[in-house]
């Protein structure tokens, strides 16, 4: 019995040695949110009356939706027919509002929320990230994923259906939901999680000027990597927000998403929304169709602020919150943060992190303009190789192909990559190495880094 | 990796389309068919790549590693690798600016040496290149002017002869990292292909570099590449692509022009498969005036930039060394 518990009590001194050595992800910063407040400007009320529609802005952010406004305590209407949440704030929450996935995953309360009789998908849970699905193919007659029919487009989670405030007629039957189970089981799904809009106001500012000239800096990189741009099909112009920089705008990306992930129609996406395959059929049954369309819309004879529809409004909240605030001691000290920053740089995520870029002049605010965002990223898309590849092309970018992600408001972040599949960042580091990415050569370097040089890049991260 | 895209596109037989709807209990399969489920490794859907308007004429994206030694053919490169180095993973394609990843190597589980490094092969198309940089000397001489705060020169850019080839050789450090980047570039068939070796250790990367005078490294028998001979003089017959796929992407691509005036190869390095096709089409019909050197026509390789605005020429920055 000793000699075996000698060595076991020894094998675990080493363990925790060899522990206390390695390094590891501090973990979501605490000590209160660092994001969610105004530009300055915007707080300065400059000009005048913009901190009001700031205001007014938020609030709608956080309202939650019903189908048609007669649910009480939800002053939000249009809610499906099909919906992935009810607000906006349910996904965006995370440190504050306008921020990416929260703690507690609010998709799976939405899916029985007043009376809505949906399952709860199995990759939803309480404790997992927010979720949107999409299946990179349509299915064959036997249920078969058919790679000659590439599909990629958002497959809501839930219906009104059994809704207090859907129509009864408005059944699974003529509004039936996706298999989520069979694409689960195929390997035919793959997933995104709501991207921070934190500072998204200065990267919309950023002219395609200064993006080209970032780009044709950093083509003399030592580490492998090309870059690309993803472009708007309609004006050719460099493309910015979503995970493959394939909206425009933020009203662009507010409109999409007020009508794919909450089911409302709005001015710039009028109808609602069938399911992928179900526009190319029947669309959607109408006695789905429950409101008149659009049903976000511009407010006449009303107050100057309530003239403006949800869709504007979304766009301004993003537009007008500030970046986060990096901390510079927390986590591991002052001097492990500027040396992570250091480090950082040296062994190459900065070719495509780029810490800074400049912003043009802006009519909205003084804060937009001319100012530095200190976004960390290009926003170019890139090869990432098979390992993050989602087989879901949008734009120009095919499957494995992502906008490099911001990484300010990093530190409060709590679920990483695309599809939200790691909490742990180290584990979000390695994932970029993969056959095909073009972070292959700067992983490399990351990996010859001692444990405590890595553990200063961790906290770096951390500290964003 | 087509391989691979093949044999799953191939298990994965073509079928009318469907949409499968389920109350989520359910797994609705049809009888006697069992559901196939996708790979998980294999990019499907891709965006722009590169492709050839044959199978056997060399391509730079073309090397590989077989039994520790990687071969390029297009570039006459045949590199040993160090013992009990190995590719862990294939770079990603050409870019839209001519940019490769040729290789990176790095040691593996059988490797016996004390300290570790990698070696990363890449080329810069000069025909596409967004510097303003035109030779493997103005390259390497722009990253020096380029490098960042974060980094120290150890050595400043100079000529030197690996493999009976002339080289530029720059040799920088970053001392909060401990890393040391030894960089070695040269002018191969219009490209500048660059070897990068990084390691905390200085005396791996001597070794590494002393040990790359064992490459092979030949291009006589390549095409003679010259810059903007598809122009209007040179041309006797072009047709236009027609490129109804607008993706606002660069496509660069390089063409080798026969003795007589006509397209024996197209490399299409960056674009999407219809705009491919549509100018790999094209471009087979086109006809040149043959290059002559020394009165005498010879085979030519050059460079046309579809889809997007043909770039300024860059222009060095750089001052003029002195001589």
């Amino acid at each position: 019995m000793t000699r075996r518990v000698i060595p076991l009590t020894l094998s675990l001194s080493l363990l925790f040695v060899l522990q206390a050595f390695a390094q590891v992800d501090p973990g979501v910063r605490g000590g209160g949110a660092a994001a969610g407040a105004p530009l300055s400007s915007v707080a300065a009320n400059n000009p005048v009356t913009i901190l009001n529609f700031f205001n007014d802005a938020k609030a709608r952010f956080t309202e939650i939706d019903s189908v048609s406004g007669t649910v009480a305590g939800e002053g939000g209407f249009g809610l499906g027919p099909r919906y992935n949440s009810r607000s906006c704030v349910a996904c965006h929450a995370q440190p504050a509002v306008g921020g990416s996935a929260p703690a507690v995953n609010p998709q799976v309360g939405d899916a029985t929320a007043d009376g809505a009789t949906n399952p709860v998908p199995s990759f939803i849970t309480s404790s997992g990230p927010v979720r949107e699905a999409r299946f990179p193919f349509f299915f064959d007659q036997f249920n078969n994923p058919d790679p000659n029919r590439p599909n990629g487009g958002v497959e809501d989670l839930y219906t009104i259906t059994g809704r207090v405030d859907a129509p009864a007629a408005c059944n699974s039957t003529v509004l039936p939901r996706p298999s989520f189970t069979l694409a689960v089981n195929t390997g035919n799904i793959i997933f995104r999680i709501p991207t921070p809009t934190f500072g998204t106001g200065l990267m919309e500012n950023i002219d395609d000027s200064t993006l080209l000239t970032n780009f044709n800096n950093q083509q003399n990189n030592n580490v492998g990597v090309g870059g690309t741009f993803n472009h708007n099909g309609n004006d050719g112009t460099i493309s910015r927000f979503g995970w493959k920089a394939q909206n425009k705008s933020l009203e662009i990306f507010a409109g999409e998403a007020y009508n794919v992930e909450m089911g409302v129609s709005n001015e710039l996406f009028t109808q609602e929304r069938p399911l992928p395959g179900e526009d190319m059929i029947n669309g959607l049954a109408s006695v789905c169709r429950v409101n008149p369309t659009p049903e976000d819309h511009t407010n006449f004879n009303t107050t100057s602020i309530a003239t403006l529809s949800d869709t504007v409004q979304f766009a301004m909240f993003m537009r007008f919150l500030a970046a986060p605030t990096p901390s510079t001691t927390v986590p591991g000290g002052a001097t492990s943060i500027a040396n992570g920053r250091s480090l950082f740089t040296s062994v190459g995520c900065a070719v495509c992190h780029t810490a800074s870029l400049t912003t043009s002049p802006s009519r909205f605010t003084p804060s937009l303009g001319s100012a530095t965002a200190s976004l960390f990223s290009d926003i170019e898309i890139h090869h990432m190789g098979t390992g993050l590849n989602d087989n879901v092309s949008q734009g120009g970018a095919g499957g494995d192909q992502f906008r490099t992600a911001p990484l300010w408001g990093l530190g409060q972040r709590i679920f990483f990559l695309h599809d939200g599949r790691t909490k742990d960042l180290l584990v979000a580091i390695e994932e970029h190495e993969s056959s095909g990415s073009e972070a292959i050569t700067v992983e490399s370097n990351f990996d010859l880094l001692s444990s405590s040089q890595k553990q200063d890049v961790l906290n770096f991260l951390r500290s964003l | 990796m087509f391989r691979r895209t093949t044999l799953a596109l191939l298990l994965l037989c073509v079928l009318p389309v469907a949409r499968a709807q389920d109350s989520e209990a359910a797994v609705p399969s049809a009888p006697g068919v069992p559901l196939r489920k996708l790979p998980t490794d294999v990019i499907l859907i891709n965006g722009a790549l590169p492709s050839a308007s044959d199978h056997s004429t060399p391509l730079p994206e073309g090397g590989a590693v077989r039994k520790d030694v990687y071969n390029n053919d297009y570039f006459g490169l045949s590199y040993a690798l160090p013992s009990g180095w190995f590719e862990k993973y294939k770079g990603p394609p050409p870019s839209d600016s001519g940019a490769y990843v040729l290789t990176l190597l790095r040691p593996g589980a059988n490797y016996k040496g004390a300290s570790r490094g990698t070696l990363l092969i890449t080329a810069q198309d000069m025909f596409f290149t967004p510097l303003p940089a035109q030779t493997a000397k103005e390259t390497i001489e722009q990253t020096k002017a380029t490098l960042q705060a974060e980094y120290k020169v150890e050595h400043a850019p100079s000529q030197v002869t690996v493999a009976n080839h002339a080289f530029m050789r720059f040799d920088y450090t970053s001392p909060v990292a401990g890393l040391h980047w030894y960089v070695l570039a040269t002018e191969v068939r219009c490209h500048t292909v660059r070897f990068v070796f990084t390691s905390q250790d200085p005396e791996l990367l001597e070794t590494l570099i002393k040990d790359l005078d064992s490459m092979k490294l030949a291009d006589a028998d390549a095409p003679l590449c010259v810059a903007d001979y598809a122009e209007a003089p040179n041309i006797t017959y072009k047709i236009d692509p027609v490129l109804t796929e607008q993706k606002f992407n660069a496509i660069p691509v390089r063409i080798i022009i026969d003795k007589s005036g006509k397209v024996r190869h197209v490399h299409v390095i960056s674009a999407f498969p219809a705009q491919a096709k549509a100018i790999t089409d094209a471009l087979m019909t086109w006809r040149f005036k043959p290059y002559l050197r020394d009165a005498q026509p010879v085979e030519v390789e050059t460079g046309i930039l579809f889809g997007a605005a043909k770039r300024a020429k860059p222009t060095s920055t750089l001052a003029k060394p002195s001589s």
